[in-house]
């Protein structure tokens, strides 16, 4: 009983110092995120004020945070649905066993690990116009003569490129991870009945998979949304607003025009935003 | 028979493809690093030259270092710190019963999730306030509202797969917690806390947002430094290339001789 005791009441002991330094850099800065979101606040003017839901109203109707949220959401879906479908391919590549199986799972990993500053340079460097063997060489020579990451049209295209070298191991790791845990017996029987390839993936692999897959899609959207070093090294936003996600508008608005009421105020909505997202997404798993 | 030929044709020429597209941006990045600044710009590019280590040279010569000293600095503090912090704490929770449990461990969850862009802003402001801009210390502060959630997170997984048969005959035996804990539960978990601290240590060199605001000078980190290379005029590729090659490394390592580990770890941490 002595014991029994023991066990229920020490923990706490354990547990606070990390919640309280929890509490501190990030539940306070978070309420403290709300209360500079209804502050007019900018940086290199003297004057600060209490502004209601002025900096909301502001952020709604400018064109530039629609179009952002515009560019965010097609940077969702496009680098979601890309490093879904290439990781898959990864993980049914990479779920036998093979020679050099090792090394070749160590490569597909790595680009996950290393810095997305220097994932955005390297293919920023790759697809300059000027200089970048790509961009300067190979695909002139293919025909494609535009700047990739000049053009409009194409420099949300180029970084949606990086995004997918940078991020598919990501999901090839949730999907491997899932595909492992099949049981083999599944397969057997199916092959038994005479199941092709493509029926034992469509009838077997894939119901067995959904889990994984939507976690993956979840967490890779919050990534999206998140994503910030990849876009600023290789465009900064540009051209014009062409690559300018929300997190980058963000950016913009409260570091480079010092309004830091206005950048709280985006950065709540995303907040918001995600949070819903999650939580939507969390509640049919469990169901 | 034929259905297995026909899927290793497949999945071979799958992952040569993939392994091109992953390794090309690298090598020509190491490339890059090795030319001199003449090379790096002739069109088409020379795949036969011979290399030179100027660029690296500058990073020792031009006063760059102390922007690696800066990266390992915060990567290391926030490698104690998260241990410190996170090791008793997933301990406690991990045998904590109730809903008390289930509260706290799902609030650290959500931290993990939550956008880094929401926490920057405040932090920026906090920062300011304190006088702390562009010090050490603002940013191992901020790596670690993403490093400890993590670290719990982890290590609570891992101490919940414990079976509990020794600790308990340690308590019989009159240990405190605390000696179960350094005595028992952590000989059991090195592999573990290896990889939480590889971890840590990866995010903390890899991190950019909360370091570029943060910093400008004096506690530049590396991907900081990158990027404020990349946008200025006078494009200096070799250096830029030499620099990234140099923040290549924690990755070649971490994934060469621990990614059993550490992607056990990444993993866990988003299907738990």
């Amino acid at each position: 009983m002595a014991r029994l005791q023991r066990l229920a009441r020490f923990p706490l002991g354990f547990v606070l110092p990390a919640v309280l330094v929890l509490a501190a850099i990030v539940a306070f800065p978070t309420v403290y995120l709300l209360y500079l979101s209804v502050r007019h606040w900018v940086i290199i003017e003297p004057l600060r004020y209490f502004d209601g839901l002025g900096n909301y109203v502001r952020v709604l109707r400018s064109p530039d945070f629609w179009n952002s949220a515009r560019v965010t959401a097609f940077y969702i879906v496009a680098t979601s649905l890309a490093t879904l479908v290439l990781g898959m391919g990864l993980a049914l590549s990479l779920n036998r066993s093979f020679f050099l199986r090792g090394v070749v799972r160590a490569l597909v990993v790595l680009p996950l690990l290393v810095p997305p500053i220097v994932s955005g340079f390297a293919w920023k460097f790759l697809l300059n116009r000027e200089i970048g063997v790509l961009g300067s060489y190979i695909l002139p020579a293919l025909g494609v003569k535009a700047s990739l990451l000049a053009d409009p049209n194409l420099a949300l295209f180029s970084v949606v490129i990086a995004d997918m070298w940078s991020r598919t191991s990501f999901m090839f790791l949730i999907l491997i991870a899932a595909l492992q845990s099949i049981p083999g017996e599944l397969y057997e029987a199916a092959r038994i009945d005479g199941a092709s390839m493509v029926q034992e993936f469509r009838h077997i692999t894939l119901p067995l998979l959904v889990p994984a897959i939507i976690i993956g899609l979840i967490f890779r959207s919050i990534e999206a949304v998140n994503t910030f070093d990849l876009i600023y090294v290789m465009t900064q936003g540009g051209p014009g607003t062409a690559t300018m996600t929300l997190s980058i508008y963000g950016w913009k608005v409260a570091f480079t025009s010092f309004d830091i009421g206005r950048g709280a105020a985006i950065a709540v909505m995303m907040l918001v935003a995600t949070v819903i997202g999650t939580t939507v997404l969390i509640r049919r798993i469990r169901r | 028979m034929k259905r297995l030929k026909w899927g290793n044709v497949l999945v071979t020429a799958y992952l040569a493809v993939y392994l091109l597209f992953v390794l090309f941006p690298i090598v020509w990045l190491v490339l890059g690093s090795l030319k001199s600044r003449y090379e790096a710009l002739l069109v088409p590019p020379k795949l036969i030259f011979r290399p030179t280590l100027l660029a690296f040279d500058k990073i020792l010569s031009g006063g760059l270092l102390h922007v690696f000293g800066n990266s390992l600095t915060i990567g290391l503090s926030n490698v104690v710190l998260a241990m410190l912090l996170g090791i008793p704490a997933a301990y406690g929770l991990s045998r904590m019963r109730g809903s008390a449990r289930n509260n706290i461990s799902f609030w650290i969850l959500s931290i993990r999730m939550a956008p880094a862009f929401g926490l920057v802003i405040p932090i920026y402001a906090l920062m300011r306030g304190l006088h702390l801009l562009d010090t050490l210390p603002a940013v191992i502060v901020a790596h670690l509202t993403i490093n400890l959630p993590l670290a719990v997170w982890l290590l609570l997984s891992y101490f919940d797969e414990l079976p509990e048969d020794m600790e308990e005959a340690a308590l019989i035996d009159g240990a405190s917690r605390l000696q179960t804990l350094t005595r028992v539960i952590l000989p059991l978990s090195g592999p573990m806390l290896v990889a939480v601290g590889l971890l840590v240590f990866v995010f903390s060199w890899n991190e950019f947002l909360f370091a570029f605001i943060l910093t400008s000078s004096r506690a530049q980190t590396v991907p900081a430094l990158i990027a404020s290379l990349a946008g200025t005029m006078n494009f200096d590729w070799p250096l830029m290339s030499a620099i990234s090659v140099a923040a290549l490394v924690p990755a070649f390592v971490v994934v060469f001789f621990a990614q059993r580990s550490i992607t056990e770890g990444l993993t866990m941490g988003a299907i738990k």
